[in-house]
């Protein structure tokens, strides 16, 4: 199911936001909600409901992974979330189709050109 | 609350099987934001982060379904629906499908359905306020009503008490504390603009700490301000505190002018606190002296109680015989042949219309179930037009249960959007009944309201009903084999023929039922109002005005300036209106014939007058003379009715022997003779026999402290009623004047709780008898055309038009009669629940019941007749070619 033809379709704000919380860091459900809202100030805001059906989405895409058993003291409910490689790769993709759009909106001078 | 919210909506929402993987930590994840939600910005924050998790919720459920079912249909194999939602989100939508392709069954069945149930929402809403709802006191189920009654009544009333017995009470109770009131005291508020007329309430004995409400501000009364030395305080209502005040908190601690005094206020009341009874706009202790405390011949004090912990009305009424028996020894003269009553004060404040809301109730459940059948009918009718679909879904496999819910998920649908609009009808139903007054003379008016249960109580009766029409078509169509839908053609079956004969039947037997009970109120209604009132209520004005200080000039005064104005016939002045209730009571005595020591004599109620009372609302002397100039305090007479002398002089002629009134030691006047008799008024209402009454003049009882004016005039009443307005002004401008109405006004209102249960009951019958005779004509009508094939063979073979009319008839009549047999079983078994209702005729009336019968059948008959004259017009080889 990971193959380009899924990846290649732009992915949504919401979905990208969750892949970019994941990219350094292993995350719980929360946690991504947390970290998004604070790298978009407050931006992009998930609910627990859209968080989860991107969460089942990219599950099923097979773009994250489950990470069981963090530590003992943690809430046993709480399932932690880490990137797969396609998922990193469809990050990456997506940051990539992103910055070509943004290399076209400067080539028309729509933007200025980085230093 | 919201997290738990938020579970079951997930729960409710989301399919199977992405609750399994997630639901918990979706939840754990949602707790968290609740809380950060919380912190930030309080229970209006979680409220909202609720709100906005909605739509977020709501497409999983759809997404992850149709994900589902694609991936599942992509498998071929067969699994289980993964939960009931699923199916049903399948089939509610099927269903909207199904209802939106023939959008006229649709909004009939939705309309007529919607007029049932909002019939049922509004009377639901008066019987819940009224009847279901708790009291809002404080633990209102451990408040009781303690009063006396006579050992010989039949039926139990709890009656006020003289203060005398109440302290006595009071002090001997170890199951209950009890306190008491006396209601109805017209006060009046000056030195704040125009003189404000209220309502007010004596306390007496600590009854504020009995009822247990918590005030809104400052305190409640307590004992200590029933002291005669304790300062004059008053507390208020809420809707006093703004409609007078405009919810000035400050007002609490000031003092104004109540009556002539000044009083304080220490108090304001929440909303909805109107004990006993609304409106009532101020609460004041009553400062009774010690002589009065001990006063066992005025009954004016109503009691109420509350248990103790641990005790029970069983023990508080064996607590009382005991404390009466007492009593009885100690003031023989006082209590003899006399009970304690104790009884819960919510049955003493409903009591009277219990009957009456639940008549009307059973009314419109009826109206509905009428419905329900009629619609039941449509369904069937249609469920068989319908067959052949239904048989090429079961050939294409779905199974017997799945259609069968499929078919009561229509149903329930068609109910639940029936109910919807029902409640928007209802609300314009009770809105109609609240303005329209009719709900005047019922207690607790100022409660009722469409709330949470009432909405629940709709929502179950629709679901109900779907249900309950809903299976009737079901069950017809699982039990067809489904070739026969498929060969057959959409012709019914004989089973579809029986199950609509006896919906009909039992239609007719319902709208016989509820054509009765109105027919019955009607005629007891028309009865009532053939009553002699006793008075000539045309074109006699009434206004009440309150005497705030004694002033022998006054009513002279006011007569000679009232009698000046052109048009006026006849003036006269009355401490009660006719018609409008006993008013105040005392013993009536024969100096004559002394009643033995410990024999109480009975209390009759007495009206202080004018002489010109008589001639202004048109009693007719019967003996003796009119009251004249020379009826003075120093040399009193007095006039009685005939009911009263019924009483007290069977057999004997009234005029000229002595009685007074009151106890021996407390009289209103030392000594009288009889010196008129007049004509009886009705004035314990209509359907009531007119009680013994006692008419004192104006000028023995001088210091009465308010009265009614009548005025007798020509014309109309507006420009009368303006000039004495005037009149009053002139002569005390701080004199308030209240109720100002007809006579025949206050003598329509004396029937209108009568008027407004026969005027519904009608309106439900009527409702009744078309639903019922438009199922009548829909059924033959569908029998007509379901048989044209034969009635076209009949016409053929030489059947004359008459005779195939008399077929079609016949039919009609034949369902028609089985139901009004029926229904008349029915009505038997019923009407005795009216009993109280009535006047004048028995729950049996047989009048009634054959006008109803008589009824139905020409209405029955006018409805078969269209189907009946166009089955003569079947064209026998148009009808032959068509199959």
């Amino acid at each position: 199911m990971t193959d380009k033809s899924v990846v290649a379709q732009p992915l949504s704000t919401q979905v990208f936001q969750i892949l970019l919380s994941l990219v350094d860091q292993d995350l719980h459900g929360y946690a991504i909600i947390q970290d998004v809202a604070e790298r978009t100030d407050d931006e992009v805001r998930l609910t627990a409901s859209t968080l989860y059906a991107a969460v089942k989405r990219l599950l099923d895409q097979g773009l994250i992974d489950e990470v069981r058993s963090r530590s003992r003291d943690d809430d046993p409910r709480r399932r932690y979330y880490r990137l797969t490689p396609s998922g990193r790769k469809a990050a990456r993709d997506e940051a990539l189709r992103l910055e070509r759009l943004a290399a076209m909106a400067r080539a028309k001078r729509l933007l200025p050109s980085p230093r | 609350m919201t997290v738990r919210v938020y579970r079951a909506l997930v729960w409710l929402l989301l399919p199977t099987g992405f609750n399994d993987a997630f639901a918990d930590e979706l939840v754990a994840v949602y707790t968290d934001l609740d809380r950060a939600a919380r912190a930030r910005s309080g229970r209006v924050g979680a409220w909202r982060a609720l709100i906005g998790e909605i739509p977020g919720l709501v497409r999983i459920g759809f997404r992850e379904r149709r994900t589902h079912r694609t991936v599942r249909a992509r498998r071929v194999a067969p699994r289980l629906e993964d939960n009931v939602f699923d199916s049903l989100v399948q089939d509610a939508t099927f269903a909207v499908r199904s209802l939106r392709r023939s959008l006229g069954f649709t909004i009939v069945a939705v309309g007529t359905l919607a007029l049932g149930i909002g019939a049922n929402t509004a009377i639901f809403s008066v019987v819940n306020s009224v009847l279901l709802s708790p009291l809002k006191l404080h633990d209102p189920d451990r408040l009781l009503a303690v009063g006396e009654d006579s050992k010989a009544a039949t039926t139990v009333s709890v009656r006020s008490t003289s203060p005398g017995s109440f302290f006595d009470w009071k002090t001997s109770s170890q199951t209950m504390d009890l306190g008491a009131y006396d209601a109805g005291y017209s006060r009046t508020l000056t030195g704040r603009g125009e003189p404000q007329q209220l309502v007010g309430t004596q306390i007496i004995g600590g009854l504020m700490d009995v009822l247990g409400v918590r005030p809104l501000l400052g305190r409640t009364l307590t004992v200590a301000d029933e002291n005669p030395g304790a300062p004059p305080v008053f507390v208020l209502s809420f809707d006093a505190w703004h409609r007078v005040f405009g919810e000035d908190r400050d007002v609490v601690g000031k003092a104004f002018t109540i009556n002539g005094v000044s009083r304080t206020i220490v108090g304001v009341m929440p909303a909805g606190f109107t004990f006993p009874a609304a409106p009532n706009d101020l609460w004041f202790p009553g400062q009774l002296d010690a002589a009065f405390r001990v006063n066992r011949d005025q009954y004016f004090l109503s009691v109420v109680g509350r248990l103790r912990p641990g005790a029970t009305i069983e023990r508080a009424r064996l607590e009382m015989n005991g404390v009466m028996d007492r009593l009885t020894r100690d003031w023989p003269k006082f209590n003899q042949g006399n009970r304690i009553v104790v009884q819960p004060l919510r049955d003493t404040i409903i009591g009277g219309v219990q009957s009456r809301l639940f008549v009307l109730m059973g009314a419109v459940a009826f109206v509905l179930l009428i419905t329900c059948a009629n619609i039941g009918n449509l369904l069937v009718a249609r469920a068989a037009a319908r067959r052949r679909e239904i048989s090429v879904r079961r050939a294409l496999g779905a199974g017997t249960g799945r259609i069968a819910r499929q078919l009561i998920t229509e149903s329930v649908l068609l109910a639940v959007v029936g109910g919807g609009v029902g409640v928007a009808i209802g609300k314009g139903f009770l809105k109609l009944l609240l303005a329209g007054q009719v709900t005047t003379n019922l207690p607790r008016v100022e409660e009722i309201a469409l709330d949470s249960r009432v909405l629940l109580f709709t929502l179950g009766v629709s679901v109900f009903v779907g249900l309950l029409f809903g299976c009737m078509p079901a069950w017809h169509l699982t039990r067809d084999r489904f070739s026969d839908g498929l060969r057959e053609g959409t012709r019914g079956s004989a089973r579809h023929q029986w199950t609509r004969n006896t919906l009909v039947v039992v239609e007719v037997a319902l709208a016989m039922i509820l054509l009765t009970g109105a027919g019955l109120l009607l005629r007891s209604f028309a009865l009532m109002e053939r009553v002699d009132t006793g008075v000539k209520p045309d074109q006699v004005a009434t206004l009440s005005i309150l005497k705030r200080k004694p002033d022998p000039a006054f009513v002279p005064a006011l007569i000679e300036r009232l009698r000046g104005i052109p048009g006026v016939q006849s003036v006269a002045i009355t401490s009660m209106l006719p018609i409008s209730g006993r008013g105040i009571g005392a013993w009536f005595n024969r100096i004559d014939r002394p009643l033995p020591d410990n024999v109480q004599p009975s209390g009759e109620g007495y009206r202080v007058i004018t002489p010109e009372y008589f001639a202004t609302v048109g009693i007719p002397l019967k003996a003796g003379r009119m009251f004249d100039a020379n009826d003075r305090r120093e040399a009193p007479a007095i006039i009685v009715n005939e009911a009263l002398v019924k009483k007290y002089y069977p057999n004997e002629n009234p005029l000229g022997k002595p009685v007074y009134l009151g106890a021996p030691d407390n009289r209103l006047f030392d000594s009288a003779p009889i010196v008129g008799v007049v004509g009886d008024t009705r004035d314990a209402g209509l359907g009531n026999d007119p009680l013994p009454t006692v008419f004192i003049p104006i000028a023995v009882m001088r210091n009465w402290p308010f009265y009614s004016i009548v005025i007798r005039h020509s014309g109309s009443s507006a420009p009368i009623v303006a000039s004495a307005r005037r009149v009053v002004r002139e002569i005390d401008p701080t004199m308030p004047i209240t109720n100002v109405q007809t006579l025949a006004e206050v003598v329509s209102s004396a029937t209108a709780p009568a008027r407004w249960s026969t005027t519904l009951l009608g309106v439900f019958a009527g409702v009744a008898l078309i639903t019922a005779i438009l199922g009548v004509f829909g059924l033959l009508s569908y029998t007509v055309t379901q048989r044209a094939r034969e009635l076209g063979i009949r016409i053929a073979l030489g059947a004359s038009s008459q005779g195939v009319q008399r077929l079609v008839l016949s039919r009609g009549l034949l369902l028609v009669g089985a139901g009004l047999a029926l229904g008349l079983v029915g009505a038997l078994l019923l009407t005795r629940f009216m009993q109280s209702l009535l006047y004048g005729i028995a729950p049996t009336d047989p009048i009634t019941f054959i006008g109803v019968g008589v009824l139905l059948v020409l209405a029955a008959t006018a409805a078969s007749m269209i189907p009946a004259r166009r089955a003569t017009r079947i064209d026998p080889i148009v009808a032959l070619r068509t199959e």
